[in-house]
């Protein structure tokens, strides 16, 4: 253990290789021999590091440019805006060689399934950017067509505001990522320090909320006929309960 | 109701025109021995409205004796609650005489199919697979019906005026979906330990 310290690995005075604690699970121990406040040991808390840094900084993007934001998704990449520079510019057109989901677009409910299964076939660990308020909220397509939101149907890490967001945001969205990656402890099971793996604050759990969570009889009205003078009112109510 | 409504009910410009008017148009002659009505549309243009029987058989001279060489759109009106309801819609194109002509024909509620004209446009196909999405009116004998734009499954046709204005959400189908997938999966898995 004191071989790592020795390799240069953790010094005082080298403050960039410090894990980050921002607030999250892990709070960073003083002494590089004590257990941090977690319980977990200085072995386990410096493997944890070195994996997470590599994790965080070869992020391979699967983008999946479903409308306009595929375009700004672009110029993020290109070399304007670099995303190499964070080191997540090998955009693979393959699930099975990436860990970064951007969904770039608008997601309608034909698109779902397969937006699901290339989350499915995206290998561990993986984590999911929703780029733009269409894919964040359904943004302005309040449609029965457009899923409202991609948390609907898989957990999502990050997400920018934007119609389109600028390619710097989806860039901060990346740092915010990178962030949480650091928190996580990717040899927990392996080392057994009893630390939780994934960093779950933030993590959109797979909840439906179907109709933006507006209760059922609000907008029920008959577009033709608001004020129910025709007997045009809804024959078919939204469903809006889900098993 | 406006003086251009070509409902059936609206009288107006329906039927062929008085004496005194323009010469007959150019396709009349291509269509003789069929059964249809010569309207103008409120927005001018030439519309034929035809029987359901006859449809087929006047896409056919049109395309055939008339020059039609295009189906830009196959589409319907919803005129709920009037009866007959739809009003299914061809817009046809003449590249070679620079004409447009649109096809109406009528269809009551319950009774919502129509005679697929795929075989003439190829093109029309997409297009009638949209309208059956969209109003649910079945094309006979089209090669593929089935949902262009919402998810196969799904209880609704959306451009009906009954439609809710704020929709319904298919993500009960996607639920559906999901769980069957994962049934396939722990079975694959059960299988194989
Ligand atoms: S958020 Fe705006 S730019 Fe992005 S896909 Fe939606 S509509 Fe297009």
């Amino acid at each position: 253990m004191g071989s790592l310290e020795q390799n240069g690995l953790r010094t005082k005075s080298d403050g960039g290789l410090r894990p980050v604690s921002a607030g999250g699970l892990r709070p960073v121990s003083d002494g590089p021999m004590a257990a941090d406040a977690s319980g977990s040991g200085f072995f386990a808390t410096r493997a944890d590091w070195l994996v997470n840094w590599g994790r965080k900084n070869s992020l391979w993007p699967m983008p999946l440019g479903l409308s306009c934001c595929g375009i700004e998704l672009m110029a993020m990449i290109g070399p304007k805006f670099d995303l190499a520079r964070f080191g997540a510019e090998a955009a693979r057109f393959t699930p099975r060689q990436c860990d970064l989901l951007i969904v770039a677009g608008t997601l309608t409910w034909k698109m779902a399934t397969a937006a699901r299964t290339i989350y499915d076939q995206m290998p561990d660990p993986k984590w999911v950017i929703a780029m733009g308020v269409c894919s964040s909220s359904g943004g302005m397509y309040d449609s029965y067509a457009v899923v409202q939101g991609i948390d609907s149907i898989m957990p999502v890490d990050v997400y920018v505001p934007g119609c389109p967001p600028r390619p710097d945001a989806v860039i901060d969205a990346i740092l915010k990522l990178q962030k949480k990656i650091e928190r996580e402890a990717p040899l927990a099971k392996l080392l057994g320090s009893g630390v939780p793996e994934r960093d779950e604050t933030g993590t959109g759990k797979l909840v439906f909320q179907p109709n933006h969570g507006i209760a059922k009889g609000v907008l029920d009205k008959h577009p033709h006929d608001p004020k129910g003078k025709l007997g045009l009112s809804d024959p078919q109510p939204r469903k809006t309960e889900i098993k | 109701m406006t003086s251009n409504d070509t409902r059936p009910e609206a009288g107006g410009a329906a039927g062929p025109q008085p004496d005194g008017a323009p010469a007959a148009p150019r396709w009349a002659a291509a269509l003789s021995g069929l059964e249809y009505k010569q309207l103008v549309g409120a927005d001018g243009m030439a519309t034929l409205e035809v029987a359901r029987e006859h449809l087929h058989a006047l896409l056919a001279a049109l395309k055939e004796r008339a020059g039609f060489a295009m189906c830009t759109l196959v589409t319907a009106v919803d005129h709920y609650p009037k009866a007959p309801r739809f009003a299914l819609t061809h817009q046809l194109l003449s590249l070679e005489h620079n004409e447009r002509l649109r096809v109406r024909c009528w269809l009551r509620e319950g009774d919502e199919h129509a005679p697929s004209c795929a075989d003439l446009w190829p093109g029309a196909n997409w297009s009638e697979r949209e309208c059956f999405d969209m109003f649910g009116i079945r094309f006979d004998a089209h090669p593929d019906l089935r949902r262009l734009l919402l998810p196969q499954g799904y209880d609704h046709h959306p451009l009906r005026k009954e439609f809710p204005h704020a929709g319904i959400e298919p993500d009960r189908l996607y639920r559906q979906w999901d769980k069957q997938r994962r049934a396939g999966w722990n079975a694959e898995e059960g299988a194989t330990r």
